[in-house]
């Protein structure tokens, strides 16, 4: 049982939701262990149950290629949903920093049950858009920030 | 007579292979200047100059790339979450404030 309901299950109802959850399977990250490469194939949504997944990006530091925090996912939050999107690649390195515990939603099971369930189908891709848009209004954000820094060391 | 002719043909070609010899060793010389140029490690030298280069960057103490790599993470969550905090209030201000990020200051 999750202790924090999944950020994609928001506005459905328990039986629903207990159903989507039941297409999911759980798996255990160790620390340091990697849920996903950069540019492999996405065909799994995933959740994290506990623990953080630390999600990178590889950047040159000191003649050495390093992965670099891009953004964090907490108990609760999704990650992964490349594997919604075409062409399902994942653009991001996941890495469990400390042991961590996920569920699995495989793409096929997931679109199967949709087809069947088109309401249910409805809610989930209007929450996974939801999670979408916040993220990317916080990143446009953040990347105003940065230029507005990089315009700051420029021009002041 | 025929001594001194042969003695002037001895002479001019003495005289023919000293040029030889003298032309080959002069041109020899640029080839060879370039060859030991192109084989010595060259030292690039700063091109002196009265005013500072506005676009160099001031010389900073060498960090560690763990202790960098710490600080992009720290850098990272506080600018995550001060955008977090900008979408709660969308205001300029809101969008534009500090943070105590060590890579800012």
């Amino acid at each position: 049982m999750t202790l924090h309901r999944p950020e994609i299950l928001e506005g459905l109802r328990a039986e629903d939701a207990a159903a989507v959850l039941a297409l999911a399977s759980r798996t255990t990250l160790a620390s340091g262990a990697t849920l996903f490469d950069l540019g492999s194939n996405a065909d799994a949504l995933y959740v994290v149950e506990r623990g953080r997944i630390s999600l990178t990006l590889p950047m040159e530091i000191g003649g050495r290629r390093q992965d670099v925090l891009v953004e964090e996912r907490m108990p609760g939050q999704m990650l992964g949903w490349s594997a919604l999107v075409p062409p399902h690649r994942f653009t991001l390195k996941a890495v469990a920093p400390l042991e961590s515990e996920l569920l699995v939603f495989p793409r096929s099971a997931l679109l199967e049950y949709f087809e069947s369930r088109p309401d249910v189908g409805y809610q989930v891709t209007r929450n996974v858009s939801a999670v979408i848009g916040q993220r990317l209004q916080v990143l446009q954000a953040m990347w105003l920030r940065e230029v507005r820094r990089v315009v700051e060391l420029r021009y002041a | 007579m025929e001594m001194f002719l042969m003695g002037l043909a001895l002479s001019l070609l003495g005289v023919a292979v000293s040029a030889i010899a003298f032309g080959a060793a002069v041109r020899g010389e640029p080839g060879s200047h370039r060859e030991r140029a192109r084989t010595r490690p060259t030292v690039v030298l700063p091109v002196p100059q009265f005013f500072a280069d506005g676009d160099a960057a001031p010389a900073r103490p060498r960090v560690p790339v763990e202790v960098l790599l710490l600080q992009l993470e720290r850098h990272v969550r506080l600018e995550q979450a001060a955008a977090e905090s900008f979408l709660l209030s969308p205001t300029v201000e809101s969008l534009h404030t500090r943070t105590s990020s060590p890579l800012v200051h």
